[in-house]
Formats: C-alpha cells, sequence, structure tokens
C-alpha cells in the first residue's frame, strides 16, 4: 500500500495540486519563487505541493485599507555571517 | 603550508572501495585520505590498508534520513580523535564527503583552499539556505522539538541565536579549527545532520558560506541533463552529487 501511494496516488495528487496551484512571487522582488495550493482550512493556510523555502510576509500596502491584507512570500538572503569567534 | 584531510564516509564493499581509492588517487596522495566506514564490521576488517574508522553509531544508521534524525556525530567524533593524534597535527583542512560525492577535477584541494580564501570563510557547503522562520520542511520539523531552539540559545555566540542553517550533507570543506569545534562539541539534540552541522558552526561563531556555482552538478538528487561525469565537468563542476557507481577511468585534464 505504502509503494501504492509513492508510486502513483502522490504523483498523481501532485500533478493535480501543481495544475490547481498558483505560481508564488517574492514578495520584495516579484520573482516568481515558487508554485503552491494555498487552502484556508481551519483556521490555517495549507500550502499543498510547494517544495521552496520560503517566509510568509504581508504584504505592504501604499493605500491604507481596513478590511484587505495580502500574505505573501520572501525569502531569506543567502547567509553570509562574519567569522564571531567564541570571545 | 596547508594540507587538506579528504574524509570520505562509505558502507561499501571492498571492490567498490578499492574503486573510489583509485579514484581519488588522482586527486589527493593516500595518505591524505581517511575512511570513515559506517557497514558492517566484516566488511570493514575485508577494506585495504588504507587509515580507517569503523564507526559503530546507530544513529548513522536510520533508515529514514530526516525522519531519523539522522547524525554524523559518530563519525566525526572518531575523526576528531584521529586528528588529535601528534602524528595528524599537520592537516590544516578538512574535506568531508560521502562516497558518492565524486571529485571531478585532479585540483580539486588547491581549488577548495582558494575558494575558502577568497569567501573568508571556515567553513565551505553546498546548497546551503538560511530556514528559520520559513516553510521549510526540516525546519518545521525539528522547531516541534522545544529542545531543538533551546540548545542554540544555550549555545550561540551569536547576537540572533535562532538563526538555522541548511545544507546538502554530502560534502564540506572545513578548517581544523573549525571542523575540531563542531565535530568535539557535545551532542545534547537529537537534529539532522544537514541542519544540526552548519547550524553548530555557525552558531560557534565561524563563518560558513555556500559553494554558490559548484552546486550546479552536486544536488541532493540527480540532475536532469547532468548524467555522466564528462557532462559535469563540462559544466564547470568541481565535484559531483549523487554518482553512486563509478564506471570509467577519472582521466580528467
Amino acid at each position: 500500500m505504502n509503494k501504492l501511494k509513492l508510486k502513483v496516488i502522490r504523483p498523481v495528487v501532485m500533478w493535480f495540486v501543481h495544475v490547481l496551484g498558483s505560481d508564488i512571487r517574492d514578495v520584495q522582488t516579484g520573482q516568481v519563487i515558487g508554485r503552491a495550493l494555498l487552502v484556508p482550512w481551519r483556521g490555517r493556510i495549507l500550502m499543498l505541493g510547494c517544495g521552496m523555502v520560503l517566509v510568509p510576509k504581508f504584504f505592504p500596502q501604499p493605500r491604507l485599507t481596513f478590511w484587505k491584507r495580502e500574505l505573501g512570500f520572501t525569502r531569506h538572503p543567502a547567509p553570509d555571517y562574519p567569522h564571531e569567534p567564541r570571545a | 603550508m596547508s594540507r587538506v584531510l579528504n574524509l570520505i564516509l562509505t558502507h561499501q564493499r571492498r571492490p567498490e572501495v578499492e574503486r573510489l581509492l583509485r579514484w581519488w588517487s588522482h586527486c589527493s596522495p593516500p595518505e591524505n585520505i581517511l575512511l570513515a566506514y559506517g557497514g558492517t564490521r566484516e566488511e570493514f576488517e575485508k577494506l585495504p590498508g588504507v587509515p580507517r574508522l569503523f564507526i559503530p553509531d546507530p544513529r548513522l544508521r536510520v533508515k529514514e534520513l530526516a525522519r531519523g534524525k539522522q547524525s554524523y556525530g559518530g563519525v566525526l567524533r572518531a575523526a576528531a580523535d584521529w586528528l588529535a593524534a601528534p602524528a595528524n597535527a599537520g592537516f590544516t583542512h578538512v574535506y568531508f564527503v560521502e562516497f558518492d560525492h565524486l571529485p571531478l577535477v585532479r585540483d580539486l584541494t588547491a581549488r577548495l583552499l582558494q575558494r575558502l580564501a577568497d569567501e573568508r570563510a571556515d567553513v565551505l557547503a553546498h546548497h546551503l539556505y538560511r530556514v528559520d522562520g520559513t516553510s521549510f520542511e526540516f525546519y518545521l520539523y525539528h522547531i516541534a522539538d522545544p529542545a531543538f531552539q533551546s540548545f542554540w540559545r544555550r549555545i550561540s555566540v551569536r547576537q540572533d541565536k535562532d538563526v538555522v542553517l541548511q545544507m546538502l550533507g554530502t560534502g564540506s570543506f572545513w578548517t581544523r579549527e573549525a571542523f575540531l569545534a563542531m565535530a568535539t562539541h557535545p551532542e545534547e539534540i537529537s537534529a539532522y545532520l544537514e541542519i544540526y552541522i552548519p547550524t553548530l558552526a555557525h552558531h560557534l561563531g565561524y563563518r560558513v558560506r555556500d559553494f554558490a556555482d559548484q552546486n550546479t552538478c552536486s544536488r541532493a538528487n540527480p540532475v536532469p541533463g547532468i548524467t555522466s561525469i564528462e557532462i559535469a565537468r563540462a559544466r564547470g563542476g568541481w565535484t559531483m552529487h549523487p554518482m553512486k557507481t563509478i564506471t570509467g577511468e577519472f582521466d580528467a585534464p
């Protein structure tokens, strides 16, 4: 059963997820950084099919609105931390 | 004068190990190679006469790598003990690779040293990402354990103690100091090596950098379009992963 799930059912489900999903754009750059199906579920958002490393982030709003906010995604910059040896 | 120890982790049988060592002989003198063996004790006894360590650590032999939080702790501690011997004090750097992470160029050591110097880094890793606060599945799995974050907060010398890094665990290059500090640090939490190793190095104060252009031919899964060593070389790869079976000869330019 596990093999069937992995070899047959999962790819079929993932194909539907890919078709029904939408491109994920970086909040900061507008670049496409992945593709996923976002489903509201019991007060959460399920992200289906996205294998990217994404940071959730609300979009800045040039016009103040009280009824709508946009939640998007971005990515961390590449790690570039200094050498900080233990004192 | 730099001297690089090539620490190769394998679990293969003698014929495959001999082929692997023959391949590596084009890139490194045999005295700069140390095998860490994760196979059976019986197979270990049959290995050719090169410096080698048997690693009995059960956490190396988990069935599911990420879910089982596979650890290289046993390998790292054994290698650190080996390096601590006076005869091995001359090694200034460690290149730690899995058996299927193959070198493709004869001057790999010189290139690694140059890249490390260019990056002013202590550690070079493939596919290095910052993953805290992200959707990354390994991070989400680990953060469910309260001990995970508290461990980093306790040991970190960094201002931001919540940073979590992820790397491809198949090949990384270290200064001796960074390697020994990471390898000998008490492993107080259970975490998957691809998260534990770079995050520990970072929180101990070492500068961890990505291999950048050298990620093209070294990935977790086979790269579409890069089906042979020749193609990987043509794409500028210094190394290639995964390449589980060595078929041809090295014959690099």
